[in-house]
């Protein structure tokens, strides 16, 4: 484990909620207490709005990842390079429109959900 | 092993490191042969972008196959550092995010070979790029040297989002993959113990050597964990609370890993319209409609029809406690806001901002139209396959929405639409689109396109169409069956099509049946559907476990429809085959409001009750109730039940065939060998004048004497069964059993009648000359005359002459006479064969003794004088109110024909000549003049007391009928007199010798060549000729 971990959600009920870029899973209050701890840019802890923008309750799946780089999963779900810490294995929203924006002025990239 | 020390301090490897790394590769080589190993190593070397992958390869390769030795995943990275310090000192630098990332990459690379060079330029080519942006996050300095470190490879860490479907393909997992195991884990706590175990693996650092954990929202009472070892899942798991760590885990295949993490999508597009099912609350299972989707918030609006309990819900919103956790739920039933405010509800008439649409808000809750309008999470609905009945939809549909709506839903229909739903030569119909009601025929279906050819002209010969578009689609007077569904099997015709619906007229039952066009075909075929499970048939009569009866009106797949036997209103029970308890089938009897006897078959008419007016025959008769059959009854297949009371016998119904016919035949009846006696008690119940039969009842069944005769099987399949003859062909005849209501065929040579009980058979044969005569009117006056011939007959003697034989002959024609005349079914067949009526009065014997003597000795004249015709005297003697005896002039017609049949003898012949004339005038007098209509030398059995026969030849006929017979078969036995009604002509068997007892060739002897039905091929010896003679003249003749 390289990085230092995200945060562990400290609940597990409805409160959980998904980042929509990373798909990190946090409770909200730890979003809006200290952001994301992949997508930094958000800036969800300075701006409290930005939590119900960049993530969503609606997910499914847990996936906690002690050790990314050496997780398959973690490499299948492309959340390999991410910090160690627990995510979902999908989101059904895409990112508002205004944060992709942002996501590429920032020259981060992501990528919306596959509806299928 | 080195490897133990601490995995954090990346650069300064100390040289033992080194040799670490050769102590490995030498471990590997001993460990697995691996040779591989060092190849792929080696041409690692020579591409220059998988230096690391290569270091990073072996690790895995030592993980996995280097057994227990490689200790734990944290030891690794100190060991590749190394390694990749050796060939490359860019690695060292790298900070740990990148070189992890970096690692997945090579993973990457190497799993999917080394053969990819194109593909591999490219990514660097695209990290290069990347590279800078992606960094910010990181430690710029760091990343920056390292790039440079790297001569420009970066770590190209997004390649991933922009994964192609090719590059996840290549994530698949191998064998050097760390694997899944499934842990059982306590059921709702998934999600928890995932979160736990990776707090512990935070807590523990490195120790704890699993990769990951896995919850699915799918999956309850198991997770998986990702780790290399099945003992490190067992590690880590030790000491949680919610892992039942005793349970056994179990390795995921490789294969089906990626199904593991492959989360079923959840973006299925709900639209608007679409039916979906609850999934789970009171409204679990309810057909609902989709009205609205949010899918950022992922809620729906559906629409569901209320399952409210008003009152419960009164109480809650006034606050006052509802008693009992409510047990049952209510059924759906709209809304009625009416109701509602009657309860006191406080109903808010709303308007919805969005859609601009009106709502009744009854605490909280929605309606409009008295449906429910319900906002519910996507999770809790069922979208997939979901089949509406057709109930459900006509239900949606009941509240004014239109066609168009109604086209709308069938979208969910056409998406369940099985493969090769069309086929070429369908007739369809296109119900979407600027072509919509198109007609056209179905050309060639390709997977979801059909090409069809339209009606229409000036269009292409044909037009492509999806087959969402496109319906099946009938004409009215279409003969159908139905293929699918709830009522599959079933045929009819369309009487009426509505948009996709179809309504046809069962053939069975006649009851209008709505289904889809999609389940139905165009068939000729008329089935009758089922008509039978297990012992029951459809119109049985049925006792049904709860002491109730009814009729089976229809049979359904699994159940039969039962009209039951409540006469106030039609009550029509679905049952079981289980909750049937037995199959009535005695024909019962019962009177009706006027105290006439009701007997099945005869056809009453209801005079109360719901369905006051409407006739027909008699079906079933069981504890005073009527099951009538109403050919113009539209419901529960014709069928109506009625009191008994409530109904009255009408004209010409069955009872009134007895009333007259029986009469008739009633005096055979008791004259009758006595184990036929009860078989047609009824027809014995009454004297009758026998002169009717002369005329009227000859009919033109004449040669068929056995026709209507009461037989019983004696051999086949239906040995035992008793039942009346309806109808003669050659060999076979037809016999309408007495107990089964059906007509079987059976070889005449099977039935045991009394067939050899020859005077019996005479009789009729001569009846049919008397009839044959057109000189009607002359009988009258003739009977009297006979009468006193009868006398001496009159008596018991009489039994013995008229055996059964003679009912037989007799049956046929009464019923002809009576029926043909008063009821249009008239048919002389089915109402002679018909047992019912034999049995139908148990009152024969009684008779029997009074009725010859009284009735003929006693009253002769007044009889005859009185009534014209023979009739009348019969009905004098039996019912004699009975109004419809003067009306049955039906007689009449039959006689003509008959004449037809008994070749050469010119009805009026027989008549003339004194005795013999007097004979066959009528019946009557054939049967009183028996005794000189015998012939002397023919073998005869003399029934003496009871049933005793003994065989004698006739030696002389006596003056007042009775003959001298000498008893043995040559007739030298001792000479008794005997009565002709106790002597029994013993019928000629093939190549007998015979003497012609009737008909202009009266007299003469023959030899009997051959049997033909009822009718005997004789040789004549005088004239040589062959004559076809009726077998009842026909006698045998004693040896000389």
């Amino acid at each position: 484990m390289g990085s230092q971990p995200a945060q562990i959600p400290t609940s597990f009920g409805h409160e959980l909620r998904a980042c929509l870029r990373c798909r990190l899973v946090k409770t909200y209050d730890q979003f809006r207490e200290s952001g994301c701890e992949n997508c930094p840019f958000f800036k969800m802890d300075e701006d409290h709005e930005r939590v119900v923008d960049c993530t969503t309750p609606n997910f499914t799946g847990v996936i906690s990842v002690m050790d990314p780089t050496r997780s398959w999963a973690a490499r299948w779900l492309r959340i390999a390079r991410y910090v160690p810490g627990c995510y979902t294995l999908a989101v059904s929203e895409a990112l508002p429109e205004d944060l992709q924006n942002l996501c590429e002025d920032e020259h981060i990239p992501y990528a919306p959900p596959k509806r299928i | 092993m080195p490897r133990h020390r601490d995995y954090d301090d990346d650069d300064d490897e100390p040289e033992e490191e080194e040799e670490d790394v050769y102590e490995e590769e030498d471990e590997e080589e001993e460990d697995d042969g691996g040779k591989a190993g060092r190849k792929r190593r080696r041409s690692d070397f020579i591409d220059d972008a998988a230096e690391e992958d290569d270091d990073e390869d072996e690790d895995d390769d030592d993980e996995d196959y280097g057994g227990g030795g490689g200790g734990g995943g944290g030891r690794r990275r100190p060991k590749r550092r190394t390694g990749s310090e050796f060939f490359d000192l860019e690695a060292a630098v790298d900070s740990d995010e990148d070189e992890e990332e970096e690692e997945g990459e090579d993973d990457f690379i190497v799993d999917s070979g080394a053969d990819i060079p194109d593909e591999d330029g490219a990514r660097r080519e695209y990290r290069h790029r990347l590279l800078p942006h992606e960094d910010q996050e990181e430690d710029l300095e760091e990343l920056t040297r390292s790039i440079k470190q790297r001569y420009a490879r970066s770590p190209h860490v997004e390649y991933d989002e922009e994964a192609t479907d090719v590059e996840q393909q290549a994530l698949l997992p191998s064998v050097r993959d760390p694997k899944l195991w499934m842990v059982k884990c306590a059921i709702g706590r998934e999600r928890e113990v995932a979160v736990c175990l990776m707090q512990k693996a935070i807590d523990r650092g490195p120790e704890l050597q699993i990769r990951s954990v896995v919850a699915l929202d799918h999956l309850k009472n198991y997770i998986y964990i990702e780790a290399d070892k099945e003992a490190h899942v067992r590690e880590a798991c030790k000491g949680m609370r919610n892992i039942y760590a005793s349970a056994k885990i179990m390795l995921v295949p490789i294969k089906e890993m990626t199904d593991v993490l492959s989360v079923e999508s959840k973006a299925v597009d709900l639209a608007r319209d679409t039916w979906v099912r609850m999934k789970m609350g009171t409204y679990k299972g309810d057909l609902a409609k989709v009205m609205d989707v949010d899918n950022v918030r992922q809620k729906v609006v559906v629409k569901l029809i209320p399952r409210i309990d008003l009152q419960a819900l009164a109480n809650k919103l006034e606050g006052r406690e509802a008693p009992k956790k409510k047990a049952f739920i209510p059924p759906p039933r709209f809304m009625n806001i009416d109701e509602a405010r009657e309860m006191n509800l406080r109903v808010e008439r709303r308007r919805d901002p969005m859609s601009g649409d009106y709502f009744e808000n009854i605490g909280g809750m929605m309606f409009k139209d008295g449906f429910l309008y319900k906002t519910v999470s996507m999770k809790s609905i069922r979208t997939l396959n979901i089949q509406p009945t057709f109930d459900e939809l006509e239900k949606f549909r009941q509240t004014g929405e239109g066609g168009d709506g109604d086209m709308a839903s069938l979208s969910t229909l056409f998406a369940n639409r099985k493969k090769g739903h069309f086929m070429k030569g369908d007739r369809v119909i296109v119900v979407k689109g600027d072509l919509r009601n198109l007609k056209g025929h179905v050309e060639k279906v390709e997977e979801d396109t059909v090409h069809i050819r339209p009606n229409q002209k000036d269009l292409p010969l044909t037009l492509a169409f999806s087959d969402k578009e496109l319906c099946k689609y009938f004409d009215l007077g279409n003969h159908v069956k139905v293929v699918s569904g709830s009522s599959e099997g079933a045929t009819g015709m369309v009487v009426s099509v509505q948009g996709h619906v179809v309504n046809l007229v069962s053939d069975t039952t006649k009851e209008l049946l709505r289904v889809f066009a999609d389940n139905v075909v165009e068939s000729s075929e008329v089935t009758s559907g089922l008509t039978r499970i297990g012992e029951y048939e459809l119109h049985d009569l049925v006792i049904l476990d709860n002491k109730s009866f009814g009729v089976i009106i229809r049979v359904d797949s699994e159940a039969f429809q039962v009209l039951k036997g409540v006469p106030d209103r039609p009550e029509v029970a679905l049952v079981r085959l289980r909750e049937i308890k037995a199959k009535v089938e005695k024909k019962g009897n019962a009177q009706d409001r006027y105290k006439n006897h009701l007997a099945v078959k005869d056809v009453v008419k209801v005079l109360e009750g719901p369905c006051k007016g409407k006739q027909g025959p008699v079906e079933h008769i069981f504890r005073g109730v009527v099951f009538i059959y109403d050919r113009h009854h539209l419901e529960h297949a014709g069928y109506i039940c009625a009191k008994t009371q409530s109904c009255v016998l009408i004209g010409g119904s069955r009872a009134n065939g007895d009333r007259n016919g029986n009469p008739m035949s009633s005096r055979f009846a008791h004259m009758r060998p006595p184990p036929r006696a009860p078989q047609s008690p009824m027809r014995s119940s009454r004297g009758g004048p026998p002169m009717s039969y002369g005329g009227r009842h000859r009919g033109g069944r004449g040669h068929d004497a056995l026709v209507g005769a009461d037989v019983k099987i004696r051999l086949g399949p239906f040995k035992g069964c008793k039942g009346r003859v309806v109808d003669i062909k050659g060999t076979s005849v037809r016999v309408e059993l007495e107990a089964q209501m059906k007509v079987v065929t059976v070889d005449r040579n099977h039935i045991s009648d009394n067939v050899n009980v020859s005077v019996p058979f005479r009789e009729p044969s001569r009846y049919g000359l008397g009839s044959e005569t057109p000189s009607h009117p002359s009988r009258t006056p003739l009977h009297p005359f006979m009468t006193p011939m009868r006398d001496p007959g009159a008596t018991p003697i009489h039994d013995g002459m008229r055996t059964p034989m003679r009912d037989r002959a007799w049956n046929p024609m009464s019923p002809t006479s009576d029926r043909g005349g008063d009821w249009e079914d008239g048919n002389p067949a089915s109402w002679g064969s018909s047992p019912q009526y034999q049995p139908s009065s148990p009152r024969s014997r009684a008779y029997e003794a009074p009725t010859p003597g009284s009735g003929w000795t006693n009253t002769p004249s007044g009889n005859y004088s009185d009534a014209g015709t023979p009739r009348d005297n019969g009905s004098a003697y039996a019912n004699a109110p009975s109004p419809y005896l003067p009306s049955t002039p039906g007689g009449q017609p039959p006689m003509t024909p008959s004449s037809a049949y008994i070749p050469g003898t010119p009805g009026g012949q027989p008549m003339t000549p004194g005795s013999g004339g007097l004979d066959m005038m009528s019946p009557i007098g054939g049967g009183d003049t028996e005794g000189p209509w015998l012939l002397p030398d023919i073998l005869v059995n003399v029934r003496k007391s009871n049933d005793d026969t003994v065989i004698g030849v006739v030696h002389e006929v006596l003056a007042d009928g009775s003959c001298s017979v000498g008893l043995g078969s040559s007739g030298n036995g001792d000479t008794i007199i005997a009565h002709p009604t106790e002597i029994d002509i013993i019928v000629p068997k093939k190549s007998d010798k015979i003497k012609i007892m009737g008909g202009p060739q009266r007299g003469a002897t023959g030899k009997l060549i051959g049997v033909d039905g009822t009718d005997g091929i004789v040789k004549v010896d005088d004239t040589l000729d062959v004559k076809i003679l009726d077998m009842v003249l026909l006698a045998k003749l004693a040896h000389a």
